[in-house]
């Protein structure tokens, strides 16, 4: 079933006199329980087409609709509740907030839901060992290592069993050996858990752990033919 | 919107020394708020006071120890009409000019007093005031001014009286009197002033025209020694502290100075705390706040500060005002700084007022942020 439908979606960009147009006509529909690469070299316009379809950009044309709901028609507020319900986002750069613990930063997204306190300590707990940190949860961010607060940052993604799961870069601030529990982390909510995943990547290897790899350039969007996922479970 | 009260208690905390010279600053200008506007009180309550009251002085004179009425006044008076009682009082002052610690002594028949004033006796006895001829009731700020204790002697010049009581009263001015008997301040060496008073207090009947009895009342005694001119008390009150009342005037402006100043103080604060986390509010709508919830985020995290300032300023002044005691006086009127309840409670809403407006502009800037230009930020 097809759960991401973009139709003709273009974006341009004005930088002084010249117009760069990262995303011309593009069109790309993917299936719920997908995982999904989008490959491609720096500025390209990658990291654009994830945050079209994640509802914090707008195109200049062209239409996005996840599971049914236009989001290029929706306004800010509604955006902001369609993100709040539907959508997982992992940052390059975890971007937790400092002052919370990390359970308070995974129980972010739950408190703009109707939940009870309970429900919401299931989930945060559910969350947390998923990734590995359940005996983490009163630890800050500064207490964290690098990929620790990554994985936190994967546990606030999912926590609200969202629609669609995008990642940008999400390795890409992390050394060689937690980027390998990432990858395997990644594989594992696609597999275990079903989450559709939308993953930007420059890393050609990073990409390959995906079941579907698509490359960006110059602004059109071509399928990466005879892909195999380098990476699962099995292995990991 | 309570239960984003963590992020917004521990963004504070985070920022706990910034945070902290906020409040203060924030106290400090509120203390001065309430300061001043527990002296406009009591201007207000010195002028409106009595307004069945009419106060007859010497005419031509200012300071109480210039204005000398025959004490055989108070007959003619008493047989105007429209007039219920008339009570003489002979005024002595230590200071005739401003002074932040004035002492004035209003000898008044024991008897009259007791009727004509609404006393309540903290410590002390009215039996062992009427007994003692150099008994004196002292007001509790004066009291609490001069470490004065029942029992204890106190002296001013040539006046030497005996605390025989300490009272409270309805009139915050009252309190920073010390009532002796009339007899025991005429006789006073140095005064001079057996016969002679400084001042009637004519209480009028109820539905009396005050101003057309105070006319009547220096018509009959203008063919008398001396000349007089009568006025409503609240008038006469504020006549005589007509140059306080122009320093009282500008003082509000003063109170108003202080909350332009907290409000650009923590609204300083809050755009700075706003610009330090573009990147954090853009997460959080990443993860799904509406920009109004941000909006309000910011608004409360102002208010807050504002809020604890506030409370602390206003607790201060209102503690500091109820101790001490403080009252300015001039030509032996004594306005006294009056804390009040109403005060405490206008000081906390200044604030909180105060606080949503300073977040108004930085909250809004937050909200309308750009998602993805804030996420690079």
């Amino acid at each position: 079933m097809t759960l991401v439908e973009i139709r003709s979606l273009t974006k341009l960009f004005r930088k002084g006199d010249e117009t760069v147009t990262p995303l011309d006509e593009v069109d790309l529909d993917f299936k719920e329980g997908e995982f999904l690469s989008l490959m491609g070299p720096s500025g390209t316009g990658k990291s654009t087409l994830l945050n079209l379809i994640a509802g914090i950009d707008r195109p200049t044309s062209g239409t996005i609709t996840v599971a049914g709901t236009e989001i290029t028609r929706l306004s800010r507020s509604q955006l902001a509740d369609w993100r709040a319900a539907h959508l997982g986002y992992i940052f390059q750069s975890h971007n937790l907030i400092p002052v919370l613990t990390a359970y308070e930063n995974v129980e972010l997204p739950l408190l703009l839901l109707r939940m009870s306190r309970g429900e919401r300590a299931r989930r945060v707990r559910f969350a947390l060992e998923v990734v590995g940190l359940g005996d983490r949860a009163d630890h800050y961010p500064r207490q964290l290592s690098g990929g620790q607060e990554q994985r936190v940052g994967i546990a606030r993604a999912i926590v609200a069993n969202p629609t669609v799961v995008v990642a940008d870069e999400p390795t890409g601030s992390l050394d060689a050996r937690a980027r390998q529990q990432i990858q395997e982390l990644l594989c594992r909510l696609n597999d275990e858990l079903g989450t559709t995943m939308l993953m930007v990547t420059h890393d050609t290897e990073i990409a390959a752990i995906a079941k579907r790899q698509i490359r960006l350039d110059e602004g059109k969007l071509s399928e990466v033919s005879g892909h195999v996922r380098k990476l699962d479970l099995a292995s990991a | 919107m309570f239960h984003f009260a963590p992020y917004v208690l521990k963004g504070l905390w985070r920022h706990r020394a910034r945070t902290f010279l906020t409040v203060s600053g924030s106290a400090v200008a509120m203390f001065v708020f309430c300061f001043v506007g527990a002296v406009q009180d009591g201007l207000e309550s010195l002028t409106q006071e009595r307004e069945n009251a009419l106060i007859v002085f010497q005419e031509n004179r200012f300071c109480p120890t210039t204005s000398r009425l025959p004490q055989d006044y108070a007959k003619a008076i008493a047989a105007i009409d429209g007039v219920k009682d008339v009570i003489p009082i002979q005024v002595f002052t230590n200071n005739c000019r401003a002074s932040l610690d004035i002492v004035v002594f209003n000898g008044v028949p024991a008897e009259k007093l007791r009727t004509a004033r609404n006393l309540t006796l903290v410590s002390g006895s009215w039996d062992d005031f009427q007994q003692r001829r150099d008994g004196a009731l002292v007001g509790r700020d004066v009291a609490a001014r001069r470490n004065l204790k029942l029992g204890g002697t106190f002296a001013i010049g040539e006046v030497a009286v005996t605390v025989a009581g300490i009272f409270e009263s309805e009139v915050p001015a009252e309190q920073s009197l010390i009532y002796t008997h009339l007899e025991f301040l005429q006789r006073t060496s140095g005064l001079d002033a057996v016969g002679v008073v400084t001042q009637f207090e004519a209480q009028l009947a109820d539905g009396v025209d005050a101003d057309s009895v105070a006319a009547t009342i220096d018509e009959q005694l203008h063919a008398g020694p001396v000349a007089t001119v009568t006025r409503r008390k609240g008038a006469f009150q504020a006549s005589v502290l007509a140059d306080l009342v122009s320093l009282v005037s500008f003082a509000h402006w003063l109170g108003y100075a202080c909350v332009v100043l907290v409000l650009s103080l923590v609204a300083t604060t809050t755009v700075m705390a706003v610009q330090d986390r573009v990147r954090e509010h853009a997460i959080l709508q990443t993860i799904g706040l509406r920009p109004a919830r941000v909006f309000r985020l910011v608004i409360a995290e102002s208010t807050v500060v504002c809020f604890l300032g506030g409370t602390a300023g206003t607790g201060l002044a209102l503690l500091v005002l109820t101790a001490g005691g403080l009252a300015i006086g001039t030509e032996g009127v004594a306005l006294a700084f009056r804390p009040s309840l109403p005060l405490g409670v206008a000081g906390i809403l200044v604030s909180l007022a105060t606080g949503v407006l300073a977040g108004v502009t930085p909250a809004w800037h937050a909200a309308r942020a750009h998602i993805v230009l804030s996420l690079r930020h």
